[in-house]
């Protein structure tokens, strides 16, 4: 074999050998239903953000699963004691995607950006941005706000490079996103898939992860899989390599793979029952109260949810000082009282089973909106309901059409559906009178409930003080059987064990950038 | 045969016209708008008539149908409102993939559907004829979102020969082809046979008999030609429903294209971006119906002077 053949070869084979390995650096995600078809990623602006967008931005602050909170690229943070000013000390040496850095003049230009767009909420009492030095900014507040850190830790606290952000203009996060997170966007094809490469430079990981970075993983694509089955056969045959959602149904099957782990972490969703309280007959306390006592909450959790997740007897998530309210306020499934109640309120049991008063029977509507998982779980709600001798129909529309019958106020009387959010203001957006038709589907307008509400939004001071006035807002609203409590879901994920190995414990409220930071790709 | 071509463009004029204002009537009588999908849960009414200007959407639908009409006959079809991309921009990057799937399904329905059907018809009345034809009424009726869940399950699950779904590589494009192409097969195959059996029927082809021909030779030499003339309006109708098939075909199989692009953007009511989809899908109706007449036309002289 004389030399250069030699050479030629052994380069053939080094590049081949390149080429094999590389693909182990590589791996598939796939995002389903609910975040197929993000149209940006433009955190900014965005009323909807999919799974890959932690991995391209940082936040100032991380929230962990028992919510509290982490320094990202904020590596502390005080406040005055009037709560009036938080003072930021921001991470050095981090470096935005196109090389621009990241200090107190980004913060500076930053905040005041969500004025009139529809996060304007988050930063609302931040009065302005005061840059102290090149790593220090002060907030001043219009008024304190214990619910600051909460704010900058939301999904949609991610902080973009100023440059592409001024440069692209509304293009932004559509054919470009720069962030200072631990992958680049290479590419994104709305509806199809994103693409993303590690940052080479990332080296300012948070304390949520071992990992302080850069990545283990090299390339990452984000494939949207609008159809739960395809997704879950691209993961049996390994075409992903990891799911971001498992539906409950599947994970008997998932579990059974040898070479595929499902796991959960608490949950961020609600499943509950919103009921009209300004549609007959549930103008009546006694009325509404007997609909929401006759939901089994533990039967749904059992029977269609397989034991995965929580049964839910508020309306917030679990995990939150909010949910814990006095257990005489908690609605369980207790049919008996209900049907106590129905009799009271002078529903009497015809022949069928079904209630009727003075001649009209107790038929009511329900609606849910289209996707498999609650069109099983609103044909259990009905079932349950004629137990207790409501006659229920249901109608399904898709998201889009029961929004905006919702907004009509007159037309829907019951409805299954879910928020996903870890704050307890949820309750403000769903229940405040200003918001009736949607997103007040239940068409809440009390007078004491508004007074609780104005105290739990705007005179707290402290958390410890928002905590009690938002949980005395929460058992007022549970005591006037607004809603009926239905299910609170895990966030259930799964990946390929060939392929990935994730950390045992899974850090922050969701799968995020924290634990990508620790996988690593088995070879 | 130029001036039947000259007709046949001038009656798709109305055709056009009254396609095009249906389009936009259909979307714009969904409840829901784009807005709903801009703001937060709780926005103001001002932030709605605010946005709901920006965009023109508070004009009157009459004056935003003429808009976008005339804005349409240049070739200009609007900025997505939630893709913020020109409309045309995304379809062009969806088209090749719907193109390549369509047509090869209707390649494939195509070629096996009338080898099918001429073969039941040269066998009619035979056990192969009643089975052939009893399995492809049972195809055309299976629901496409079903099939292609069954084909995923058979030909990539359990025999590993095919991707699951996608459109990274060429083989990815099999599966889909069969489940939209099968239910084409049907239709087209049944069509073909009764064709056939309908012209073997006709006194020139006893005439043919008389005269000694084989089977075969009449079978192959004349009947195809008269036979295949209603397959070719059949074909011409059947782009349409390809292209409607493959809407649900590419959800399925997670492909990109004109399908995924209208059901993402009909999930968020992104108005510019539907109108222009359910466009091209029409317009891909009436190309293929005008490609069907005009084919027919060419085979059959009686065709273009009943025009005349």
């Amino acid at each position: 074999m004389t030399l250069p053949f030699r050479v030629t070869v052994l380069s053939a084979a080094a590049l081949l050998g390149a080429v094999v390995s590389a693909p182990a650096q590589e791996v598939t995600f796939a995002i389903t239903a609910r975040e197929v078809g993000t149209p940006s990623y433009n955190p900014i602006t965005a009323t909807r953000l999919n799974s890959a967008n932690s991995l391209i931005y940082d936040r100032l602050v991380l929230q962990d699963a028992d919510q509290s909170f982490h320094p990202s690229l904020a590596a502390s943070w005080d406040q005055t004691p009037d709560g009036m000013q938080w003072t930021f000390k921001l991470r050095p040496g981090v470096k935005f995607h196109d090389g621009e850095p990241f200090n107190a003049k980004v913060i500076e230009w930053w905040v005041p950006k969500f004025a009139g767009t529809e996060n304007a909420d988050t930063v609302a009492k931040v009065d302005r941005v005061e840059v102290v030095d090149d790593l220090t900014v002060r907030f001043h507040m219009k008024a304190p706000d214990p619910n600051l850190l909460f704010n900058l830790a939301s999904s949609f606290m991610g902080i973009p490079s100023p440059k592409a952000y001024e440069a692209l203009g509304d293009k932004y996060g559509v054919t470009a996103a720069v962030g200072t997170g631990p992958f680049k966007m290479e590419k994104f094809t709305v509806g199809q898939q994103t693409v993303l490469v590690r940052n080479d430079d990332f080296t300012w990981g948070s304390d949520l992860s071992v990992n302080r970075g850069p990545a283990k993983i090299k390339k990452i694509t984000v494939r949207e899989i609008p159809e739960d089955s395809t997704a879950f056969l691209e993961l049996q045959t390994g075409g992903v390599d990891l799911l971001y959602t498992v539906p409950v149904d599947f994970m008997p099957r998932l579990k059974a793979e040898k070479s595929v782990k499902v796991m959960t972490i608490p949950g961020t969703e609600i499943v509950y029952m919103p009921i009209n309280t300004q549609s007959a007959p549930f103008t009546d306390i006694k009325v509404r109260a007997a609909a929401a006592y006759a939901i089994d909450q533990k039967s749904i959790w059992q029977s269609l949810y397989g034991g995965v997740g929580n049964t839910a007897n508020g309306f917030l998530i679990s995990s939150l000082q909010e949910a814990k309210v006095d257990p005489k306020f908690a609605i369980s499934y207790d049919p008996e009282r209900s049907k106590k109640l129905l009799d009271e309120a002078g529903w009497k049991v015809g022949p069928d089973g079904i209630r009727a008063k003075d001649g009209a029977r107790l038929q009511v509507k329900l609606w849910t909106s289209n996707g498999t998982e609650f069109k099983r779980l609103v044909e259990v709600v009905q079932s349950q309901l004629k137990a207790v001798g409501f006659a229920a129909d249901i109608t399904i529309f898709d998201a889009s059409t029961i929004n905006a019958q919702y907004k009509k106020k007159t037309e829907h009387q019951l409805a299954v559906r879910s928020y996903s959010w870890t704050n307890a203001d949820i309750i403000d957006w769903f229940f405040a009178a200003r918001r009736a038709g949607y997103p007040n589907v239940s068409l809440f307008d009390d007078p004491k409930a508004e007074e609780l509400n104005v105290t739990a939004m705007t005179k707290s001071r402290t958390w410890d003080e928002r905590v009690a006035n938002f949980k005395a807002y929460h058992e007022y609203i549970l005591s006037q059987y607004a809603f009926a409590p239905i299910y609170e879901p895990a966030n259930v994920f799964a990946y390929s064990t060939r392929r990935l190995k994730l950390p045992e414990t899974i850090r922050g409220t969701r799968l995020t950038s924290q634990t990508i930071l620790d996988a690593q790709v088995s070879n | 045969m130029l001036g039947y071509f000259v007709r046949r463009l001038i009656m798709l004029l109305p055709v056009f016209l009254a396609m095009s204002a249906i389009v936009f009537l259909i979307v714009h009588l969904v409840p829901g708008d784009p807005i709903d999908h801009m703001l937060q849960i709780g926005a103001s009414a001002e932030r709605r008539q605010e946005l709901a200007a920006k965009f023109g959407l508070d004009r009157p639908l009459v004056v935003q149908y003429a808009l976008w009409l005339k804005a349409a006959l240049t070739g200009d079809l609007g900025e997505a409102i939630i893709l913020k991309q020109p409309v045309v921009d995304l379809i062009l990057a969806n088209l090749p993939y719907s193109l390549a799937l369509g047509l090869s399904a209707l390649l494939f329905s195509t070629v096996v559907g009338v080898s099918v059907g001429a073969a039941a018809a040269y066998f009619a009345g035979s056990w192969f004829d009643r089975v052939v034809m009893a399995g492809i009424l049972m195809g055309s009726m299976l629901p496409s979102f079903w099939l292609g869940l069954l084909m995923i399950l058979i030909f990539a699950v359990e025999l590993g020969l095919f991707p699951v779904s996608g459109a990274r590589s060429w083989d990815a494009l099999v599966l889909p082809v069969l489940t939209v192409g099968i239910g084409g097969v049907a239709l087209i195959a049944r069509v073909t046979r009764a064709a056939f059996v309908e012209v073997a029927q006709q006194d020139f082809v006893t005439l043919l008999h008389a005269k000694g021909l084989t089977r075969r030779r009449i079978f192959f030499r004349h009947l195809v030609r008269h036979a295949l003339m209603p397959v070719v309006t059949i074909l011409g109708l059947k782009v349409g429903w390809i292209l409607g098939g493959a809407v649900t075909v590419e959800y399925v199989f997670a492909r990109p294209g004109l399908g995924s692009l209208l059901i993402t953007s009909l999930g968020q009511r992104d108005y510019p971006v539907v109108q222009g989809c359910l466009l091209m899908l029409g317009m891909g109706v009436m190309l293929g119906t005008l490609v069907g007449d005009l084919a027919q036309a060419a085979m059959d002289p009686r065709v273009r002077d009943r025009m005349s």
